[in-house]
């Protein structure tokens, strides 16, 4: 069915865009810059430093860091999964490449309607003009929930109640703890990316007792420890 | 290492767990018809694989719409926003991008990524390995009609391999199945790790991989239990949800 439909429909868009004879001419160079990034990664367990000489900083600068990429992607790996290098610089290359196709596309729109900005709504729209249809409902609650807290933020400068709390005051006790970290949500936000660097095993956020598992070992921890607990509480949801 | 043939400690066998190969040919028993067995097994088997997948993603897509609706901090941001901002405006022609359009481009990347790493880590189960090459990723965007675009990144050799796959395995919709005993559809292919790469990856890796207990099939369960937990969610159970949840942003 993914095979059904011809890929000379799909030469249109790209034909449109220019940015990927751009982007095209220039993925060979950055080869050997992402080689230097990944092993810098390697090194420091994740932790990117930038040490690189300013030509190969600034080639860099046209993907996304290799370490915020792999971390997502172990979120949806099996734990003994490995990742070779050049798929790792793959992937930085394809979500590059990705940004300027969506871009592109939502450039034209505003152009065609002389607009000089482009909005969330022209990004939604390009997506869905390219075949992204799944991305376009989840991300329209995305951008929704995101207007919502800050208009409560808003609210909150007036001294009104956050709306938030109303909507979800009935859900219980879970909704409680986020709603009460929204008060200092850097430094809070911060320690939970430490540890979710350190720990290295982003997959376990996914579940939300395993998440609990790993906040009350506090990060310390071997990663053999908070394994079996994690085994535990997935018996709860069988 | 790692057992992955019926390796169920934790777990009773979900409907749509992903089998190997073998446990395949052993399980689905082979449907009668007038044309020849092995090869109509061949594509009935291969037609059940790609129904398997497309309920990993569509559990994929489920999972993600119930998270999304969780969010409660846009603040911790998976991917730098001056990045994408940047890259945005590698495009002379971009002028001026509102405060949202990175935001909204963050959580998309997120879902690009992870859509592009599922199915190419399909691709590596499919030939029985754990390391994601470059290769699966060549082959989840040769299969994928929305990441035509990315056609240009992986070289012509790695689809190149796509294509002889998908002739071994006989059930290609754009390959005519050839008459081939072959009655399997998981040939061994790929290329070696390189052992420099595999040298380099292997140091960062140890740790997990030493404490590594769940087999693929626990990636599964994962998508499984975190829907679960969404369920728990929707009804408002939650301490250990929501705390979750809270994690998931840090």
């Amino acid at each position: 069915m993914e095979r059904g439909a011809p890929f000379s429909h799909y030469q249109l868009p790209k034909s449109i865009s220019e940015l990927n004879l751009d982007q095209h001419s220039n993925n060979p160079t950055p080869m050997t810059s992402s080689v230097v990034v990944a092993g810098a990664g390697d090194k420091n367990n994740g932790i990117v430093v930038q040490q690189q000489p300013p030509c190969v900083a600034r080639e860099q600068d046209q993907y996304m860091p290799i370490a915020n990429v792999i971390r997502i992607m172990r979120k949806t790996l099996p734990s003994h999964a490995k990742i070779s290098d050049d798929a790792k610089e793959t992937i930085q290359e394809c979500v590059s490449e990705y940004i300027s196709f969506v871009t592109g596309e939502a450039n034209e729109r505003c152009q065609r309607e002389q607009r000089k900005t482009i909005t969330a709504e022209d990004i939604l729209w390009a997506m869905s003009k390219l075949g992204f249809d799944n991305y376009v409902d989840p991300l329209t609650v995305f951008i929704n929930r995101y207007r919502e807290i800050e208009t409560d933020r808003g609210s909150a400068l007036r001294g009104e109640p956050p709306s938030l709390r109303q909507t979800y005051g009935g859900n219980g006790i879970g909704f409680h703890g986020p709603s009460h970290g929204l008060p200092p949500p850097g430094p809070y936000g911060y320690g939970m990316l430490d540890q979710s660097m350190v720990m290295g095993g982003g997959r376990y956020y996914q579940n939300g007792s395993s998440g609990q598992d790993e906040s009350s070992v506090g990060g310390g921890s071997s990663s053999s420890i908070n394994g079996m607990p994690a085994f535990d509480h997935y018996g709860q949801y069988k | 290492m790692d057992n992955n043939n019926n390796n169920n400690n934790q777990q009773p066998p979900p409907t749509s767990v992903y089998p190997p190969g073998s446990a395949v040919t052993t399980v689905i028993p082979p449907p009668p018809s007038g044309s020849a067995s092995i090869v109509t097994g061949g594509g009935a088997t291969y037609h059940h694989l790609l129904q398997q997948q497309q309920q990993q993603l569509q559990m994929f897509w489920t999972y993600q719409r119930q998270e999304i609706e969780q969010v409660n901090d846009f603040k911790n941001h998976q991917l730098p926003l001056a990045r994408i901002k940047k890259i945005m405006k590698a495009d002379e022609d971009v002028r001026m991008i509102s405060a949202e359009a990175p935001i909204l481009f963050a959580k998309a990347c997120e879902l690009f990524i992870l859509e592009l790493t599922i199915r190419s880590w399909l691709h590596a189960e499919e030939n029985k390995r754990r390391t994601l090459q470059k290769n699966d990723i060549a082959a989840a965007i040769t299969r994928t009609d929305i990441f035509d675009f990315l056609v240009d990144i992986v070289p012509r050799e790695e689809i190149k391999e796509e294509e002889d796959a998908a002739s071994a395995l006989g059930g290609g919709g754009m390959v005519a199945p050839a008459a081939s005993g072959v009655p399997y559809y998981y040939p061994p292919m790929g290329q070696p790790a390189v052992p420099g790469g595999m040298m380099i990856g292997r140091p960062a890796m140890d740790p997990s991989g030493v404490y590594a207990q769940p087999p693929s099939q626990a990636w599964q369960s994962v998508w499984q239990n975190s829907a679960g937990g969404g369920d728990d969610v929707s009804y408002g159970s939650g301490g250990s949800s929501g705390h979750g949840n809270l994690d998931s942003q840090g």
